[in-house]
């Protein structure tokens, strides 16, 4: 007896080892291609946004890859920040059927352009920068982003203005695009609520350079400070230069688009000193939890700003919830939505949690506010902090 | 939520008024000197050299080669007058050079075709510049670090306005350019050569004028003022980029025809009409009209004057 055990126990012992082996392929790269798309402004008068976002994605799929043994390719958008060349692009990326996600587009006019094509396409996609609080509200159940909305950034910029900068007199000044206009109007009323005086409203094109006549009006019109939430840094750096060549003193508050080291304050020589900017990150190269991150990407790319890591974040995303479908054993753009929908991690490179909500805006976002002294950008503590509730996790 | 203005609105207006004619005096001398190159090849060839404005943006880079070449990471800086000048002639000589191959390859070849013909070469040569420049250079904006030549503050307050070094020295450079150029081409040889095959190509040459001579010394000529264009908006403005000559060959062009294209001295004035107007437009009515206001300007000066402010009758060819 004991001699015919021997063999069936070698088949148990090879059975077992073969579904083992097998299990470790099946959870190693599948074998189909999967690409992940991004659309952004890689050249353009946003380039230095774009080149940003960009590295930072392929930072993110060469971890993925790495961490997984995938293979997943990263296929190339450029919108040049132009809704019209949004939707070509946006065209082109749907019709590949490799693609299972989609990382951007980085405006919230671009993201406008195009929304409507990817939930026919059932294909999602997730921005790390476009803010325009529309977005999520207006059905496109396949748009998510990683950053929180203006609806949010608005009163906090007129707010801080208001109480924190003791500012009355406020000129605000827009860029023509849905992100400018909607972030303004969403600041100047709550600008206006807190007492605030509006003293005027501009709108300039994304290619002015020539600030001087639009400087004399502000300094004729005694504003106290200006809000430009505009995406072209250089051109803050610009208006900057204007007030300064004119010998006009005003407080110049930014938004998101102004955060760059190069453009706003190295191309303003000094001009930009003590303005401000809101932005919807945290500057992680704070962050002890993304120092790893931090290291990698400033030895391969070099230095970032505010608009690289939620792109991170949503690269990320697109990524796990491709992963979680094909483990689920359906791979498909339906179930990759489905997937980055219910997306839930305890850490992001943001340094919080990330989950989305039903409208897949971003859950518990806060916004950050920041001032240039020297160099840098350095982050300005406010009391909306402090009023801020501490997170309590439950039982 | 909108404008409401304090004081009377009169006042304001006078207040500022000083200051926004010396900005539109700079943006007007920019214009004027882009124009003036648009102006002297139609008059000439009967050619809308629409690559002129790509010529202003590599002269824009150049002068910003030149820049970054002699100002020092730290210490002290030397002769920054001497950077200046070497800025703008570097440019000119290179833009002017550019001019001249761009003449040779893409117009030469079609001066006998169709007039279409060498408007779509034109605008081709305009995509090959950008897009050369994009790929070598990148998209990324450049900035003059024109605050180590010359300090932002520095400038005469002249009471009712300010006027800043930079933009002095910009108004001043484009006039003492137009000025060498009148008399070039009233004084000097070439300029009546010049003249000569602007009023009749081929009778001129029948006199005897070296007309392909002629036609490269205006190439060279238009694309230097451009050339120095380029350089005194990276001095002003600050920020260059592969895309800037678009808009600004639109303007330029724009400057030319309300002035009177083929005309020089309407060129200039058109410039700093068009500087002035988009400036007015800013400061008295809103800076979303801008462009609006500018060519509504257009549009009624060709109304009322067809061939431009200053547009002689062009005999017509059979």
């Amino acid at each position: 007896m004991s001699q015919g055990r021997k063999p069936l126990l070698l088949v148990l012992v090879l059975a077992l080892l073969l579904v083992a082996t097998n299990a470790v392929v099946f959870a190693q790269a599948p074998e189909q291609t999967i690409k992940v798309g991004i659309m952004g402004p890689f050249t353009g008068p946003a380039a230095s946004i774009g080149q940003e976002q960009l590295n930072w994605a392929k930072l993110a799929v060469a971890d993925f890859n790495a961490a997984t043994g995938w293979n997943v390719e990263l296929v190339e958008g450029d919108t040049q920040i132009d809704p019209a060349i949004a939707v070509t692009i946006a065209e082109a990326l749907i019709s590949d059927p490799e693609i299972y996600a989609v990382v951007g587009p980085a405006g919230s006019q671009e993201v406008e352009a195009v929304a409507a094509a990817f939930v026919d396409a059932r294909l999602a996609h997730i921005s790390g920068s476009a803010t325009r609080p529309s977005l999520t509200t207006s059905g496109f159940d396949t748009f998510f982003r990683t950053v929180p909305t203006d609806a949010a950034q608005g009163p906090t910029d007129g707010n801080f203005l208001a109480y924190e900068l003791g500012v009355t007199k406020l000129f605000v000044i827009d860029d023509q695009t849905s992100y400018a206009v909607g972030l303004a109007d969403e600041a100047s009323a709550a600008f206006e609520a807190a007492g605030g005086e509006i003293l005027g409203r501009e709108s300039v094109t994304q290619e002015d350079t020539d600030f001087s006549s639009l400087a004399t009006v502000i300094g004729a019109s005694g504003a106290e400070a200006v809000f430009f939430p505009g995406q072209i840094a250089s051109q803050g750096a610009l208006l900057a230069r204007a007030f300064a060549e004119q010998g006009i003193e005003v407080i110049l508050f930014g938004a998101d688009g102004f955060f760059s080291v190069d453009d706003f304050i190295a191309g303003a020589a000094g001009t930009t000193e003590g303005a401000y900017v809101s932005a919807f990150a945290p500057d992680i190269h704070d962050l002890e939890s993304s120092a790893d991150i931090v290291a990698r990407y400033t030895e391969q790319y070099g230095e970032f700003g505010t608009f690289g890591p939620p792109t991170y974040a949503a690269t990320i995303v697109a990524l796990e919830a491709i992963q979680r479908a094909y483990e689920a054993g359906e791979l498909s753009r339906e179930a990759v939505r489905d997937q980055v929908a219910a997306t839930d991690q305890e850490l992001s490179v943001l340094g919080g949690p990330l989950a989305f909500d039903e409208n897949g805006d971003v859950l518990d976002a806060s916004f950050y506010i920041f001032q240039v002294q020297g160099d840098n950008f350095v982050l300005v503590p406010t009391s909306a902090d402090e009023a801020e509730p501490e997170a309590t996790p439950s039982s | 939520m909108h404008t409401q203005e304090v004081g009377k609105p009169m006042d304001i207006f006078i207040a500022t008024l000083p200051q926004q004619i010396i900005n539109g005096l700079t943006l007007g001398a920019v214009y004027a000197l882009i124009a003036l190159g648009y102006s002297m090849v139609y008059g000439v060839l009967q050619l809308l050299n629409f690559a002129h404005g790509d010529v202003y943006m590599v002269g824009a880079f150049i002068g910003y080669g030149v820049m970054m070449a002699f100002i020092p990471e730290s210490g002290p800086l030397f002769a920054p007058v001497i950077i200046i000048i070497l800025m703008l002639l570097v440019a000119m000589l290179g833009c002017g050079v550019l001019g001249i191959v761009i003449e040779q390859f893409a117009y030469r070849p079609l001066r006998n075709s169709p007039r279409i013909a060498p408007l779509i070469s034109a605008l081709g040569v305009s995509f090959f510049i950008q897009n050369a420049i994009q790929l070598t250079l990148t998209a990324q904006f450049r900035n003059y670090e024109t605050e180590k030549l010359i300090a932002p503050a520095a400038g005469i307050d002249l009471g009712f306005a300010r006027l800043s070094a930079t933009r002095a020295l910009v108004i001043v450079t484009a006039i003492v350019l137009m000025i060498v150029l009148q008399y070039l081409i009233k004084r000097t040889r070439l300029g009546k050569a010049m003249r000569a095959v602007a009023i009749d190509r081929e009778a001129a040459a029948m006199m005897g004028v070296n007309v392909d001579r002629v036609i490269i010394f205006t190439f060279f000529i238009g694309s230097a003022l451009a050339g120095a264009a380029g350089v005194l908006t990276g001095i002003v403005f600050t920020r260059v980029w592969h895309f800037m000559g678009f808009a600004a060959g639109l303007k330029g062009f724009t400057a030319a025809v309300l002035g009177g294209i083929g005309n020089i001295p309407g060129a200039m004035l058109g410039g700093f009409i068009l500087g002035l107007a988009e400036t007015f437009a800013v400061g008295f009515i809103s800076a979303t009209y801008k462009d609006v206001v500018a060519f509504v300007v257009l549009i009624i000066v060709l109304l009322l004057r067809p061939r431009g402010l200053l547009g002689a009758r062009i005999p017509q060819k059979v």
